[in-house]
Parts: structure tokens; C-alpha cells; sequence
């Protein structure tokens, strides 16, 4: 069963990928919870899972035993797993909201165009200035020259 | 020896207060404290000279082997000894030279700092204790070069000379580093004891290379030398400390350290001997045609820096003995004439030399000075000068690698060097008196008095330096190397040495010949020229007079030969310079390109290439056995999933989407199930429920989905995308095959009902045995809560455009 | 004593608490917040000694034994990132009050503040791979939302991607996790420690230590993973910036420390060369991009990524030296970023914008704050004596001692290159002169008194920073004894599990 598990998963985090290489940011949150999906099953997946049927129980111990026998589906994961679905769906609420302001503050949600911040701005005259001296920039009259020479 | 540090130290922390306190005058009481170090070398002078050491150690970092340890040597006394006398000098030019000016408290601790770093520099005998110093020299001296921080001139000669010595700097750590490796030893003076092995290793010709740029790059050596012109933008009292006596030479102070350690092979004579003589000439030549008093010092300290590097390169005592002879020398004329150029330029407003004549009338005092340093320079009997040029002449017929460049050169700078002296000493005072933007008048006594003291010094000194100076050089001279036995031999006969000829041949020639330059040294200033050496003398100076007198039709005739300076090693920097800010903006704006989607793709490409590498490199993990372990239902809910989620995946309608992520979840919940986790299903179907409430929620005042790429990258983004999932299907697969029992759970299923009191292992585990995870996770819960709250609320662009919000 | 470990966790968590119940009246959260700082710099100092005189210190929460409830363990390491934190904390609070603005306090500033510093301090305390993964949620989520207030549209943009970028690594760190669990059937670092080095198949172990790598090494802002720092780290608040700046990554780094010198140092050929490339890559990029951005954060923001590489570098070298300049790096980063943009802060007060070219005229008028800066500068530079240097000194000679001539040269120019990018920031925002900027008078001098109490905080932790450098001795014993520590797991591990392993 793992085996078919295996490429479930493989297939939720290839769509959850794909979904988050897009430019809409909805689709990117999309992705993200298709990708948390894969990776919950995934911690089942990975720790030795069982099927449970006859033999194997639910980690309940029952009424009136002292403790758990074997066999039983691992309980530590499935506590793992829960804990981290409660995560995942407050950083998926937390998301959601900040895909809504974006939208509202600028009517798009494509981050593409979500650039400005992040662009190095090109050199001005004034790097050139601090680095290198240009005999023709040391001809200009200092106070013809942004913020040089006040105090001179 | 820590004490004067220490002093230097307090007096630089004190300084600003204390300018603020005494102003103009704070000059006077600053100069005690490089006072007080001058008068503890001198005290330790005679011992230094009779080949005592002193040392101090205090650990500092011993974990990095890093102690403070000090060694007071012949050659730390020599360069000591400048650095504290020039370090008064200063201290007392400085105050009255810069006058009235708010900074003058934080130039004056700079200066101050700069002493200690320097005399850390020489006194250093540990490898990294040096470098800490020399670092420090470079910081001071940045900030000293652009003490005029409202020119962006000066900021940017300041850059320059930063970034020129702080690559060499960081070059010659490594190199340092290197060395006390292979040596063994951290501690300079343990060094030469291991010179064999340094020599022999295969890593001393990269060794060597970047001691060397440290030094070179520190002492202004062609290519790196045009770093110490632009310096020029320093205000006065600081070229004539730095560029003159102290920072400049710490290059060839390393060099001389350095000599018995690495030097003595054919790389360090060829290398030292071909880049000095180069920069000594080029700094000779460069100089002749400036028009500013300093810009002329300042390439003529580049012609000194590189005979200095040359004859350390030669290697031979007379060589050594030479060098360390024309250190001083030539801190005693260069300072002086410094200090000149800033009197000119204080009292008469300008340091072209075109608008500059007839000074010795109303700057009487000023004009002896020049004229006593200059006569120094141009190597004119009895001043010391000539004692030292004696020297340096007998050591070049020595050299024994690129003989014939050094000779050549060293003919060529003579005379050269002599028309530059005239220059600085002769016209500014002789020629007939020019208009000058401020009417001269004598300086101040503050202002001549160190530069009078210096100079006067060497007129002192010349005619008696076989017995008073000599006894110094040699002490420096023979910790750089120089043949003890000869030297004290050559220093006890004193003047009466006359026996040069006799030489015994066991000594071999070479030592026969450096005998012989010093005799021939001691003779020439104590009873004049002779010989061959006195014609080629009065050569040298008639042909130097000569090109002072033609120097414009010269200048005119050569004027063509200037544009090559556009391809010298300044624009090589300028351009690397530029090249590497345009390249530092290219390569940022491709990388740190603004696209989010670009970031995704690059982690998720890192990843598959650096995870699946390991996983797929050897075998490539296949499916567990039991690949048919499947039941019905199980596959066709594995099915059902992979269908939605190809279709969440594929579909333009955003509720189709987000049904599609519903029906994922709910699959996920079942596989739960199947796993035996009932609490865990339920609780996936109710966080699922509400999730898919909340993208229905938002998604519906957010725009349609659209296809904004293209379908190459569709398809680009797509193999990424099932490469990815072909890894981790891979590793659980491979996880699987060999998966263990866990170790943990056993211990749970046993203690859950008896010591956890809870039927439910899961929610014993969450509440109890890992009670922690879940106190974080109502963590992130609330603050998720308040984080939508503030999102939704706050909006400070709005209040600040609706003016709420100052 | 052991009840010690504790306090860093219960500390923040209840005066987050008190501060969201105080949450209309500023005034008193920020006596809140203040106060529950100090308790906390108290606390982890205490701890710190503890550690330092009596070794590892273990407590097992809920009395579960180890390895099956979750530890909390403080060595050398552990101890002191706590107590950095706890100042960087108390100096960020300090600062806040006058630069973030009443409308970000009055929406919980101080209480995310005191949850981000709850999550730090749990990564650095918790003994256990899942626990960590939790730590590490709340301090993401407690740092998208302090991103993020304000709303202000470059934060939004800049937060976008660094909410994206983060999930996506908290979901490979979750997977792994998950897989590791499933692989060696254990949770707890120190029985992780053991099981691994028993765990037959070497590929899965590799591929599982590069998805850590990954995971951690986005946190750390490892190139090519570190596209979220320069995207978001200039538009939220300076005092926001100062905190991401001095521990977030650094929380990355920590984690990367912790793993790659006691879980997977099994096949280091393969593992530690590739954080070796990684680390020359981000050294050397990081410290170039530096040098031509204008936003004086985005130089800090490169300046972090060049740094983290130093410490990455480190880490592959996985030498004694080389591990205690790690420690030492951490020691001093810490205050030193937080610092940085503390101090940008006040010349963005001062000159009302904080672009290179809008900034200058220090020197002449503000003597006490352009030296502060300086100090800054020239401890991100790497100048001696500050302490910034020890470090690059100890990573150098360990680079040198492995021969890798290119790694050597890597050393030397992402050096160089941040001494090239520091000192532009000096010569072009403090050292030169600025006409006045273009603010009304009054405005001017309400910010004039604002920043002499946002340097208050700054000249503490410049102090601090010149006691670094007169103390470099013990702080490097400290920090080889730390590194002694991290590289002989068994003591860490005896002292988790008890004698019987």
C-alpha cells in the first residue's frame, strides 16, 4: 500500500509545486495546501504504516487492558500529523488575509508585479563620484554637485 | 614597552576633550605623549645598540595562539625612533596648521591612534599582533587622508588608499598565516631558525608573492604606488607623518623583518631589485613634471620607497646597512620639507610651484629650513644626505640580480632626484617674487619648529655619523640579516677603518666589498669626495641643474608621453573599480531578480539536484515488494485524489479549484482512516471544512484566474514540478523498503493508560507526552489571529494618505 | 537549577500574555514589554553561568523520560544564543517605543515581539526534531505578522515573498522530519544522533540531511535559498528589521550547526563539501550585491548572506577552530546586525529617508553617532582589534589548513568586498556632507529627540561590541569550549539519555 501511498504523494507535492511556480498568488496558496496535504500523508506514509483490519487496531487502549498491544498503527505520527495540520491551517488563514490585502491594495494578484521593493536600483552620478576620480568631475564646480560640498 | 603604548592610547581617547580644553595650544601638550615614548627608546638606546632586545608579552586571544608580545630591536628602534620624533613634530604642527576647526579634536586622536598602530607595527613580534596593527594604521589613515570628508575628493582618495592596503592587507594575512605554519612559530623573531624550512617548502613562492603585496601595496611599490599621490588630499600635517616617515615605510619595515626569513633566494633579489628600482625611477621621473608642492614630495617618497625595497632586495650587509642608513635619512629631510610645503601653503594660500618666488625675504626661517633638507636630499656633503648616498651608491655595485637595470636606474634617479630637490628647495625662494592669493609672512614658531629641529638634525649629525649614527644602522641592519661579525668588526675600527683593501679572503668577496662600502662611506663625509665617485657626483648634480633650468621646454617637449598615464595602473583600479560595481549591479539585478516564481523555481531545482543527487547516484530506490498490497478501494481512492488533484492543477474556474482541494482533503482524511486514525481523520475533515470556507471566501473578491505565462514555461514548470515528486515518492519508497519499528511508541502504547490517564494514545501523546508541540501550535493559532486582525485593520498607507497618521 | 530552562519559554509567553491584555494602553505595554526583557536577560544570564560552571543542562518536560517526551537541553551553544537573543530582545524593545509608531503598537507589537522571542528561544532549547519544527512555526508566524503590520504596500510585496518562500521550507523541514522519523523511528536529537550513525543506508541519509540543508539553509539566507532576505528586509519598521536581522537567520544557522555536527556527520565528503560550495557561493554573492544597492538595509540585508556563508563555511570545515569561529561569529553577529539596523534606524529618523544618496552630514553634526556607526562598520568589515575580526581570522587559517586554494581566495575577497561595501556606507551615508533634508522644523526636532533615545539601546549594544573586542580571549575560550562540545556529541547525549547510553 505504501508503494501506491508513495506516488500519491509524489503526485500532491508535483501539483503543489507546479501550482506555486504560477504568477497568481491564489494559485500559489493552492499549491502551498495541496503541498501541506502531501506532506501530512507523507508523515503517515513514512512511519511504518499499517492498514487497519482485524488484527491491527487503533491505538486506543481498550476498556478494561492495562495497555496497548501490538500490533497497532503507530500513534506518534498521527499526533505529529495533528499538530501540524492545525499549524498549516493558521499559516493557510494567515496567508489567505495577506493574499486578500495585496488584491485590495493593488487590484492585482499576480506577483509578478510585485517587483518594485525588491529591484537593485541602477548607479548615479554620485557612485562614480565616491569611487573613481574623473578628472572632468573634479572640474565641476562643487556646489553644482548633489549633497558634495556644503561645508567647503 | 606597554606602558607608552598605553599612554598613546589614553591620549588618543583624551584628545577630543582635551583640544576643546586648550584649544590652539593643545598641540604643545598633546606632543608628550609620543614625548614620553621618544624619551623611553632613547633611554633604551645604548642597550639596543649593543644587540640587547626587550620584550613584553600579555596573552590575548590564546585559543588562536594570538599573544601581544612586543620585542624592542635594533630595527623597531629605528623605525621607533621616527615614528615617536616625527610623532612630536607633528602633534605640534598639526594643531597650529589646521587652527580653528570643530574636528580638530577627532584629527588629533586619529593622529594619535595612528602612533600607536604604527609603533604596534614595529614592535610587534608576534605575526598577528602585526597585522592588528597594520589594519589599524590603514583605518586611522583612511580617516586622517579624508579628514576634509565634505570634498568628495578627498573621501575618494581616502577609498582608494583603503581599498589598495586593505587588499594587500588581507593578502598578506594570508600569507603570515601561511608562514607561521610552515615556520612553526607565530613569533617573528622564532622565524629565522626556520628559514630552511620556509625556503625549502613548496608553498614559499606564494608565500613570498603575498608578503610581498602586503608590503608593496603598504609602501606605494609600482603598481600599487598610485595610491600615495591621491593621498595627497590629506591635510599637510598628515602627509608629512604618514607619507613621509611612518605608514609608507611599515612596508619596507616588513621587508627588512622579513629579509632573514624569506629573503636570500633569486625570487626575492630579482623581485625586490627589479620593483624597487622600477618604482624608484618612475617615482623620480613622475615627480619632475608636478606643479604641486605636494603632489612633488609625494612622488619622490615613491622613488625612496623603492630604492629602500631595492636594496633590501640586494640583501648584502652594505645593502642593509644602507637601507636602514637612508630610512632615516630620509624621514629627517622628507618631513621637514613636508612641513615646508604646508607653511608655503598655509601663508601664501597656494602650493603651485608656477605661482611661487622669492620667499627667503619674508620667510627667512622657512627658506633655511628647505634649503638644509633639500641639500639632505640631493646628497651634498657634510649633511647626512650624503653619508647615506655614499652607502646606498656602494651597496647598488652589489646587486647581484638585474645588476645592470639597477645600475642604470640608479643613475637615471640620481640625477633626476637632484633637479627635484633643487625644485622644492631653490625656486619657491630664490627666483624673483611672484602674486600669491594671501600676502606671506613667517610662520609661527609652532609651525617650524619641529621641521627646523629635524633638519638641523641632519646637519648634525652628517659630519659626525660615523660614530654616532652608524652604531644604530648596524643594530637595525643586523636583525635584518646583516653579518654580525663583520659589522662589529667594521663599527669598532670607527673612523680609524682605513684597512679596507686587506680584507682576508676567508671572509669571501662579497663581505670584502661591503667592508669596503663602508669605509668608503665614512671617508666620503668625513673628508669629501674622491675618485671616480666624486666626478659622477658632480655629474649628477650639473645634469640635474641643467633640467631645472630647461624644465618647461622639457615638459613641452615630453607633453605627448603624459597621455600614457590613461593606461597606467590608476585606471587599471578605476576601472576595476567601476567594472566591479557595474558587475555587482548586473549580476543582482539576474539573480535578486524581483520575480517570486523565478526564487520558487531555483530552491525547488537546488533541492531536487542537491537531495535527489545522493538518493539517485548509486541504485535508484525501488518500489517495495509488496507492490500489489493494494485493496480495491484503496486504489480507487488513490485514483480519485490523483483526479482532483490534476484537475485543481489544470482548471480555470476557482470554485472548481477549490472543490478539487476538498475533495483532496477528504481523501487525505480516508487514507487516516485507513491507517487508524480515526481522531486524526476527523480532525483533517473539520480543519478541511473550514479551510475550503475560508478560500471561498476570499477567493470570490479576488480576481479570475488567468494564464499569465507562457507554454513553454507551463511545460518548463511542469517537468520541474514531476521531478520533484518522482524524488519524493523515490525516498519514501526507499524509506519504506528498510523503514524500523519505531522507537518510541512502544513506550507510549504501555504508559498511556497507566501513567497518562488516557484511554486515546494520540491525544495523550498531544496533551501530555508531548504536551510542548501543542503549546506552540495554540501559539501559532492566536497569533495567526491577531496577524488576519492586523491585516485587515491596519492599513497605514490609507490613514497616512487620509492624514490620521503623522 | 535545572528549573532554569524553563524561564526562557514561560518568560515570553507571559508577558505576551499581560501585554495583549494591556492591549489599548500603550504606555503600559511597553513598561510591559521592558520589564519581561530584563526578566528575561536575567534569566537566560543565569542560565548561561549555570551552564558555563556545571555543563549540559537537561530537563525532561512533563518528567517523560528521554527520548519519548520532549527535552529541553542548553549546552555552551544553546546558553549563549539564548541570552543574545534576550539582549538583542531587550534592546529591540527599548528602541521600539520610539520608532515603530502608536498604530503598530496599539496592534499587538509587543505581544508578537515577546511570541517571536518565545519560538527563538524554544529552537534553541528543544532537544527534539519536531518540537524544533513547532518552535520554528511560531517564530515564522509571529515574524509574518510583525512583517506585515502596518500593511504598508512594500511590506506586503516584500512580506508575500517571504511568507512563501518560508512555508515552502517549513514544509520540506516537516517532510523530512517525517521521513526521518520513519527511517530511525526516533524524534529526540540525541537518540536521533545515535540511530542515524546505526542506520544502514547511506543514500536516504544524505538525501535526507540536503532536504535539512535546505530547509535550514533558506532560514539561514544560504545562497541560492536567501531570496526572501533582500526582498522584505527593508520595508518593515527598523526596529522589526533589527530583530529579524540579529536571530532569525541566525536561528537557521544554529539549526544547521546543531544538525551537520551531530546528526548527519556520517558521510562528510559528500555532506560538508556541498554546504562548503554553498557557503563560498553566499560569502562571495552576498558581500558583491552589497556593494551596489542604495537602501541602507538591502546592504545589510547582502552583508547578512555574506555573513551566514562565513558561518556555513565553517561548518563544512567541521574543524575544532572552525566550529568555535562559528560560535564566536554567532556571538558577536548577534549584536552586531541588530545593532546595524538599529543604528540605520536612527539615520532614517534623522534624514527621513534611508537611500544612500539622501543620507550624510553625520560627521559634522552628530560626532557620538557617526562613532557608533563606525564601530559597527568596521566590525562588519573584519577590521582588528574589533571583534568581527577573530572570526574571519580562525575561518582563514582553517580554510588555509585544508589547502582548498579556492575557498581561500573566496575568504579573501568576500573579505574584501565587505570592506569595500561597509565602508561606502560610511563614506556615502555618514562621512559626507547633506544638504538638510527636505522635513518641516517641527517635525525635525520631534525626530531629533526620538533619536537620542532610539541610541540609547545602540550604544549599549556598541559597547558591548568593544567588550567583545577587549575580551576576545575568553570569548574565544568560550567558544572552542562550546565547539569541544558540539563536536564530542557523546556528552550531549549521555546527558539527554542518561548514563546507560
Amino acid at each position: 500500500m505504501v508503494t501506491w501511498l508513495a506516488m500519491l504523494i509524489g503526485g500532491l507535492y508535483a501539483a503543489g509545486f507546479y501550482l506555486m511556480l504560477r504568477r497568481s498568488l491564489i494559485k500559489i496558496i493552492l499549491g502551498l495546501a495541496i503541498f501541506a496535504h502531501g506532506a501530512n500523508l507523507m508523515i503517515l506514509a513514512a512511519g511504518n504504516p499499517r492498514r487497519v483490519d482485524v488484527d491491527v487496531k487503533i491505538p486506543i487502549v481498550p476498556e478494561g487492558a492495562e495497555q496497548l498491544l501490538q500490533p497497532y498503527a503507530d500513534p506518534l505520527p498521527q499526533a505529529l500529523v495533528l499538530t501540524a495540520i492545525v499549524i498549516g491551517f493558521g499559516l493557510q488563514a494567515f496567508t489567505l488575509a495577506l493574499a486578500k490585502s495585496v488584491y485590495d491594495r493593488m487590484g492585482v494578484d499576480d506577483v509578478d508585479a510585485m517587483r518594485d521593493p525588491d529591484l537593485t536600483e541602477p548607479p548615479t552620478r554620485r557612485d562614480a563620484q565616491e569611487l573613481v576620480s574623473h578628472e572632468e568631475l573634479d572640474s565641476v564646480a562643487p556646489a553644482a554637485l548633489p549633497g558634495t560640498a556644503v561645508g567647503s | 614597552m606597554f606602558a607608552i603604548l598605553a599612554t598613546l592610547a589614553l591620549a588618543a581617547f583624551l584628545a577630543p576633550s582635551l583640544t576643546r580644553w586648550a584649544g590652539r595650544r593643545c598641540g604643545w601638550i598633546l606632543a608628550l605623549a609620543p614625548g614620553a615614548a621618544l624619551a623611553y627608546l632613547v633611554s633604551r638606546l645604548p642597550a639596543v645598540i649593543d644587540g640587547e632586545t626587550f620584550d613584553a608579552t600579555v596573552s590575548w586571544v590564546p585559543a588562536l595562539d594570538v599573544s601581544l608580545d612586543l620585542r624592542l630591536d635594533g630595527l623597531s628602534m629605528v623605525f621607533g625612533l621616527l615614528i615617536t620624533a616625527m610623532g612630536v613634530a607633528t602633534m605640534i604642527y598639526a594643531a597650529a596648521y589646521i587652527g580653528d576647526d570643530q574636528r580638530l579634536g577627532r584629527l588629533n586622536a586619529t593622529l594619535l591612534a595612528f602612533m600607536l598602530a604604527m609603533l604596534g607595527v614595529v614592535l610587534a613580534d608576534d605575526v598577528i599582533t602585526l597585522f592588528v596593527a597594520w589594519e589599524l594604521t590603514g583605518i586611522t589613515s583612511y580617516l586622517l587622508i579624508g579628514y576634509d570628508n565634505h570634498k568628495f575628493q578627498a573621501r575618494r582618495a581616502a577609498l582608494q588608499a583603503l581599498l589598495v592596503t586593505g587588499l594587500g592587507g588581507l593578502v598578506l594575512l594570508v600569507g603570515l598565516t601561511m608562514l607561521s605554519w610552515i615556520a612553526g612559530t607565530t613569533q617573528m623573531s622564532a622565524m629565522s631558525a626556520a628559514a630552511g624550512s620556509v625556503q625549502g617548502s613548496p608553498l614559499y613562492g606564494v608565500v613570498l608573492a603575498m608578503v610581498l603585496v602586503g608590503a608593496f601595496t603598504k609602501s606605494a611599490q609600482f603598481p600599487f604606488h598610485f595610491w600615495l599621490p591621491g593621498a595627497m588630499a590629506a591635510p599637510t600635517p598628515v602627509s608629512a607623518f604618514l607619507h613621509s616617515a611612518t605608514m609608507v615605510k611599515a612596508g619596507v619595515y616588513l621587508l627588512a623583518r622579513m629579509q632573514p626569513v624569506l629573503g636570500g633566494t633569486e625570487a626575492w633579489h630579482t623581485t625586490l631589485g627589479v620593483v624597487g628600482a622600477t618604482t624608484m625611477l618612475l617615482g623620480a621621473v613622475m615627480a619632475f613634471p608636478q606643479r604641486d608642492l605636494k603632489k612633488i614630495l609625494a612622488y619622490t617618497t615613491v622613488s625612496a620607497l623603492g630604492m629602500l625595497t631595492m636594496l633590501i632586495g640586494i640583501g648584502t650587509s652594505a645593502a642593509l646597512v644602507a637601507a636602514m642608513a637612508y630610512v632615516v635619512v630620509h624621514a629627517l629631510y622628507k618631513g621637514p620639507l613636508f612641513h615646508v610645503a604646508g607653511i608655503i601653503d598655509h601663508e601664501t594660500g597656494t602650493r603651485e610651484l608656477s605661482s611661487l618666488g622669492g620667499l627667503r625675504r619674508t620667510m627667512p626661517i622657512t627658506a633655511a629650513i628647505a634649503a638644509m633638507a633639500a641639500l639632505s636630499m640631493a646628497a651634498v656633503p657634510p649633511l647626512l644626505g650624503a653619508y647615506a648616498k655614499q652607502l646606498v651608491h656602494a651597496a647598488e655595485g652589489e646587486a647581484t640580480a638585474a645588476a645592470g637595470y639597477i645600475y642604470w636606474t640608479a643613475l637615471a634617479t640620481g640625477i633626476v632626484t637632484t633637479s627635484v630637490a633643487v625644485m622644492l628647495a631653490v625656486l619657491p625662494f630664490w627666483r624673483a617674487g611672484r602674486e600669491t592669493p594671501k600676502q606671506p609672512h613667517e610662520a609661527p614658531i609652532s609651525l617650524w619648529l619641529g621641521a627646523g629641529l629635524l633638519a638641523t638634525l641632519a646637519l648634525l649629525l652628517g659630519p659626525v655619523a660615523g660614530t654616532t649614527f652608524r652604531p644604530l644602522v648596524d643594530a637595525a641592519a643586523r636583525v635584518a640579516g646583516a653579518s654580525p661579525s663583520e659589522l662589529h668588526e667594521e663599527t669598532s675600527l670607527g673612523l680609524a677603518s682605513t684597512s679596507h683593501a686587506a680584507e682576508p679572503a676567508s671572509a669571501g668577496a662579497l663581505e670584502g666589498a661591503a667592508d669596503q662600502a663602508h669605509a668608503d662611506a665614512d671617508h666620503g663625509a668625513e673628508h669629501g669626495e674622491h675618485g671616480s665617485g666624486t666626478l659622477l657626483k658632480l655629474v649628477t648634480i650639473a645634469t640635474g641643474v641643467l633640467l631645472v633650468w630647461r624644465r618647461d621646454a622639457l615638459l613641452a617637449a615630453v607633453a605627448p608621453v603624459g597621455g600614457l598615464a590613461r593606461f597606467g595602473p590608476e585606471a587599471v583600479y578605476r576601472l576595476s573599480v567601476i567594472g566591479l560595481k557595474s558587475f555587482s549591479g548586473v549580476l543582482t539585478r539576474f539573480i535578486q531578480n524581483g520575480y517570486l516564481r523565478s526564487y520558487i523555481f531555483v530552491v525547488l531545482l537546488a533541492t531536487i539536484v542537491l537531495a535527489g543527487y545522493p538518493l539517485f547516484s548509486d541504485r535508484a530506490p525501488l518500489p517495495p515488494l509488496a507492490v500489489l498490497d493494494i485493496r480495491l478501494y484503496e486504489g480507487l481512492i488513490v485514483m480519485a485524489m490523483l483526479m482532483a488533484t490534476l484537475f485543481a492543477t489544470g482548471t480555470d474556474s476557482r470554485l472548481a479549484a477549490v472543490v478539487a482541494l476538498g475533495l483532496i482533503g477528504i481523501g487525505v482524511a480516508i487514507n487516516f482512516m485507513i491507517m487508524g486514525g480515526p481522531d486524526l481523520a476527523m480532525t483533517q475533515l473539520a480543519i478541511e471544512t473550514l479551510s475550503v470556507l475560508l478560500f471561498v471566501f476570499i477567493l470570490h473578491r479576488l480576481p479570475r484566474f488567468e494564464h499569465f505565462t507562457s507554454l513553454a514555461e507551463r511545460r518548463r514548470d511542469l517537468v520541474l514540478s514531476l521531478m520533484v515528486g518522482a524524488f519524493f515518492t523515490s525516498l519514501v519508497w526507499g524509506i519504506a523498503t528498510e523503514g524500523g519499528e519505531s522507537a518510541l511508541s512502544p513506550y507510549f502504547a504501555e504508559h498511556s493508560l497507566s501513567e497518562g490517564k488516557g484511554h486515546n494514545v494520540v491525544n495523550v501523546i498531544l496533551v501530555d507526552f508531548r504536551g510542548l508541540d501543542t503549546m506552540g501550535e495554540i501559539t501559532v493559532l492566536a497569533v495567526a489571529a491577531l496577524g488576519v486582525f492586523g491585516l485587515m485593520r491596519l492599513n497605514l498607507d490609507k490613514e497616512k494618505k487620509n492624514g490620521k497618521v503623522a | 537549577m535545572e528549573n532554569l530552562l524553563v524561564l526562557p519559554i514561560v518568560i515570553p509567553l507571559v508577558t505576551a500574555g499581560f501585554c495583549l491584555l494591556a492591549s489599548r494602553r500603550i504606555r503600559l505595554q511597553r513598561s510591559l514589554s521592558l520589564f519581561g526583557m530584563v526578566a528575561l536577560t536575567i534569566a537566560t544570564l543565569a542560565l548561561f553561568d549555570a551552564v558555563r560552571s556545571e555543563g549540559i543542562l537537561v530537563i525532561q518536560a512533563g518528567a517523560w523520560p528521554a527520548p519519548y517526551g520532549i527535552t529541553l537541553v542548553a549546552d555552551r551553544l544553546s546558553a549563549m544564543m539564548l541570552l543574545l537573543s534576550a539582549i538583542a530582545g531587550l534592546a529591540v524593545t527599548a528602541y521600539a517605543g520610539w520608532s515603530v509608531g502608536e498604530r503598530r503598537e496599539r496592534f499587538h507589537f509587543y505581544p508578537l515581539l515577546h511570541v517571536l522571542l518565545l519560538g527563538i528561544s524554544g529552537s534553541f532549547l528543544t532537544g527534539d526534531l519536531f518540537n524544533l519544527y513547532v518552535c520554528f512555526e511560531v517564530m515564522l508566524m509571529a515574524s509574518f505578522v510583525l512583517l506585515c503590520l502596518g500593511g504598508e504596500r512594500a511590506q506586503l510585496e516584500g512580506g508575500v515573498k517571504y511568507v512563501i518562500l518560508n512555508l515552502i521550507s517549513s514544509a520540506i523541514f516537516l517532510t523530512a522530519t517525517g521521513l526521518l522519523y520513519g527511517a530511525v523511528g526516533t524524534l529526540n536529537m540525541a537518540d536521533l544522533s545515535v540511530r542515524i550513525a546505526q542506520y544502514e543506508n547511506r543514500e536516504v541519509i544524505n538525501s535526507l540531511a540536503m532536504l535539512f540543508l535546505v530547509a535550514f539553509g533558506l532560514k539561514a539566507a544560504l545562497f541560492p535559498f536567501a531570496f526572501w532576505l533582500p526582498a522584505s528586509y527593508h520595508t518593515p519598521p527598523f526596529a522589526v528589521s533589527a530583530i529579524f536581522a540579529g536571530l532569525l537567520t541566525k536561528v537557521g544557522v544554529y539549526a544547521l550547526l546543531r544538525v551537520f555536527t551531530m546528526l548527519f556527520v556520517g558521510d562528510p565528503d559528500f555532506t560538508h563539501t556541498v554546504i562548503g560550495i554553498l557557503a563560498a557561493a553566499s560569502m562571495v554573492f552576498g558581500a558583491l550585491a552589497a556593494l551596489s544597492q542604495k537602501d541602507i538595509r538591502r546592504v545589510f540585508a547582502f552583508q547578512i548572506m555574506s555573513t551566514v556563508g562565513f558561518m556555513a563555511l565553517g561548518i563544512a570545515l567541521g574543524t575544532p577552530l572552525a566550529i568555535a569561529a562559528v560560535v564566536f561569529y554567532l556571538a558577536q553577529d548577534v549584536i552586531l546586525k541588530c545593532n546595524l539596523f538599529m543604528l540605520g534606524g536612527v539615520a532614517d529618523k534623522l534624514r527621513g529617508s534611508g537611500n544612500l544618496d539622501k543620507l550624510g552630514g553625520f560627521w559634522k553634526t552628530k560626532p557620538f553617532f557617526s562613532i557608533l556607526f563606525l564601530i559597527s562598520l568596521l566590525t562588519l568589515a573584519g577590521v582588528p582589534p574589533l571583534p568581527g575580526f577573530w572570526p574571519k581570522l580562525a575561518l582563514l587559517r582553517s580554510t588555509i589548513e585544508t589547502g582548498e586554494g579556492v575557498l581561500v581566495a573566496a575568504v579573501v575577497l568576500a573579505a574584501f568586498l565587505t570592506l569595500f561595501s561597509s565602508i561606502r556606507i560610511w563614506s556615502g551615508g555618514i562621512w559626507r556632507d547633506a544638504p538638510p533634508p527636505d522635513l518641516e522644523p517641527t517635525d525635525l526636532a520631534e525626530r531629533e529627540k526620538d533619536a537620542r533615545w532610539m541610541m540609547v539601546p545602540a550604544a549599549g549594544l556598541s559597547g558591548l561590541l568593544l567588550a567583545y573586542a577587549l575580551a576576545a580571549g575568553p570569548v574565544f575560550d568560550y567558544a572552542e569550549a562550546a565547539a569541544d562540545q558540539l563536536l564530542n556529541p557523546q556528552v550531549y547525549v549521555q546527558a539527554v539519555l542518561g548514563e546507560g547510553n
